[in-house]
């Protein structure tokens, strides 16, 4: 199917496997300092070719950038949507809370860094951070927080439904389901092969949990490259996911990082290594992209701006609000934008 | 097993550093890649005094996701998940990968192998959890007056360190 790219310097080099190998034999231990070498080629024999992955073919592209906003507060890092269309912003330990047209409304403090967040019907909003959930009622104040009993808990994704909250800990590879006053209902995600659960998979901290629109959860399950469905009592009941490296799929140590749903059930999934936001139909099957990796900084495509290793530094988060449209943050930039789907070509 | 791991790596290279200071003369400062500014160009495999050069990959397994698919060890494409050579991005098959427990499996330098070529850390840095990277080991390099590696990386990624304190070791620690 592939053929191993080509070397173009490797005869300059004389460094193929085969002969590396045999001219290997015993030569570490009687290395020895050689003259000094000729200037080295700046061209590498070795060279790690992905540069057309972070390229996105114009025909997977479903939607154009409708307004950006730069954060007014640093470390910007997770996005929601509230009630009327408001949108939720987390920068560090602050919540920026903006309408729809991206007008500043207020702000919340939070304690800690907050590494994900949800906002109920009624404006109230449960924030994660690193081993606790805090809970803001519609005005702002800071209910008593959660009290969630020491177990290395890393909580990196936050979801709320009528009755429930449900938070992803990720350091646990697990999901928690709470009721509204913090009391423990039940653990969703564990490997149980009564129930034939496989187990959540996350090698690093990046576990997601959304409710969708058909009642049940959706769950990344990053490791295994795929968004698994369970019931709210624990059942799992289906997964889509394929690893690749192409566009239609998810690659690397963990992806998706982040979910969000559309109101008619499909899934905005969001990546790191290769930085992307796709969009992928109820069932699983590709439609398209939301925001290529060209589009994100240099800084996201290596990692380079994120000397993080809490959980809270993902790269790229989604949500999605009533009027169908996308909203993107970008950490590396500290930058909202509102994704809107590209109008049909006018037919003539 | 994930620490265990660790603390066999780590009392490896303690070892090696014991004898740093015959080579280190009066300097006490040795030369060392800084990973986080590496952008694995490659010419550490290349621009060395020595061939096979001084630089080594590390694995740290702390930082490591024990993944199946693992970017730092497979071509970007690969046919499989498996060890065929056609499979892995090392040019030499200087890193081993065993199976753990379902779906885990560990990754590890054949440090003899490993030529320094940094593509397995670009994969590894790029799309996984970077936990492999470049190190010069000081039980190899002769402590050059002028590191070759250093006068040519586009990265200035090299530099002179305390001979007491000779590697810069990626850390979770340094994440957090
Ligand atoms: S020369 Fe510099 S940038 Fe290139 S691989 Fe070596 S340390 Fe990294
Ligand atoms: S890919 Fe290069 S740096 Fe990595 S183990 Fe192989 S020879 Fe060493
Ligand atoms: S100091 Fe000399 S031997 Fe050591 S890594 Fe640099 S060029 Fe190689």
């Amino acid at each position: 199917m592939k053929q191993p790219p080509p070397q173009p310097h490797e005869s300059a080099i004389a460094l193929t496997r085969r002969g590396f190998l045999g001219a290997l034999a015993g030569s570490a231990a009687t290395a020895t300092v050689g003259a000094a070498p000729a200037p080295p080629s700046r061209s590498n024999p070795y060279e790690y070719k992905v540069d057309h992955l972070f390229k996105t073919d114009p025909k997977h592209l479903l939607y154009d950038t409708h307004g950006t906003l730069r954060l007014p507060v640093s470390d910007g890092r997770r996005v929601a949507v509230g009630p009327e269309n408001q949108i939720w912003v987390s920068a560090g330990k602050t919540l920026l809370i903006f309408t729809s047209g991206l007008e500043k409304l207020r702000e919340i403090q939070a304690l800690d860094v907050i590494r994900a967040l949800a906002v109920d019907a009624d404006g109230t909003v449960y924030v994660a951070v690193k081993d606790h959930v805090e809970v803001f009622d519609p005005q702002g104040r800071r209910r008593e927080p959660w009290n969630i009993p020491a177990a290395n808990t890393w909580f990196t994704g936050i979801a709320v439904a009528e009755k429930d909250v449900f938070a992803a800990d990720a350091r646990n590879r697990v999901v928690l389901r709470y009721d509204k006053s913090g009391r423990l209902l039940g653990r969703l995600g564990e490997k149980d092969t009564s129930r034939k659960i496989p187990g959540l998979i996350v090698p690093s901290p990046f576990l997601d949990v959304e409710v969708a629109p058909d009642g049940l959860l959706r769950v990344t399950n990053p490791g295994r490259h795929l968004v698994e469905t369970y019931t709210f009592d624990g059942s799992l009941v289906g997964s889509w996911g394929k690893t690749s490296m192409g566009v239609e799929g998810f690659c690397g140590c963990c992806n998706p990082i982040n979910i969000a749903m559309l109101s008619d059930g499909r899934c905005i999934t969001c990546e790191k290594g290769i930085p992307r936001v796709k969009r992928y139909s109820a069932k699983g099957e590709f439609e398209g992209v939301v925001v290529g990796p060209e589009s994100f900084p240099e800084g996201l495509r290596t990692g380079a701006v994120f000397n993080k290793w809490d959980g809270s530094m993902a790269g790229v988060d989604a949500a999605t609000d009533r009027q169908g449209r996308v909203l993107v943050l970008d950490q590396a930039s500290n930058t909202l934008r509102i994704m809107v789907p590209k109008k049909p070509a006018a037919t003539t | 097993m994930r620490e265990t791991a660790r603390t066999a790596a780590m009392a490896g290279l303690g070892v090696l550093v014991g004898g740093i200071a015959l080579k280190t003369g009066a300097s006490h400062t040795v030369w060392q890649i800084d990973p986080y500014k590496c952008s694995w160009c490659g010419l550490c495999a290349t621009a060395c005094v020595l061939q096979p050069s001084a630089v080594k990959c590390v694995q740290i397994y702390p930082m490591c996701g024990y993944c199946k698919l693992c970017t730092g060890y497979f071509e970007p494409e690969p046919n499989a998940l498996n060890t065929a050579a056609e499979n892995q991005l090392c040019p030499t098959g200087a890193i081993k990968r065993r199976a753990l427990e379902d779906p885990y499996f560990e990754y590890s330098i054949e440090e003899e192998l490993c030529i320094g070529c940094a593509k397995c850390v670009k994969g590894c840095t790029l799309f996984g959890n970077g936990s492999f990277h470049l190190q010069i080991r000081h039980d190899r390099c002769v402590n050059c007056n002028e590191c070759s590696i250093a006068v040519v990386c586009p990265a200035q990624a090299i530099s002179r360190v305390p001979a007491d304190q000779p590697y810069k070791f990626k850390s979770r620690e340094h994440h957090a």
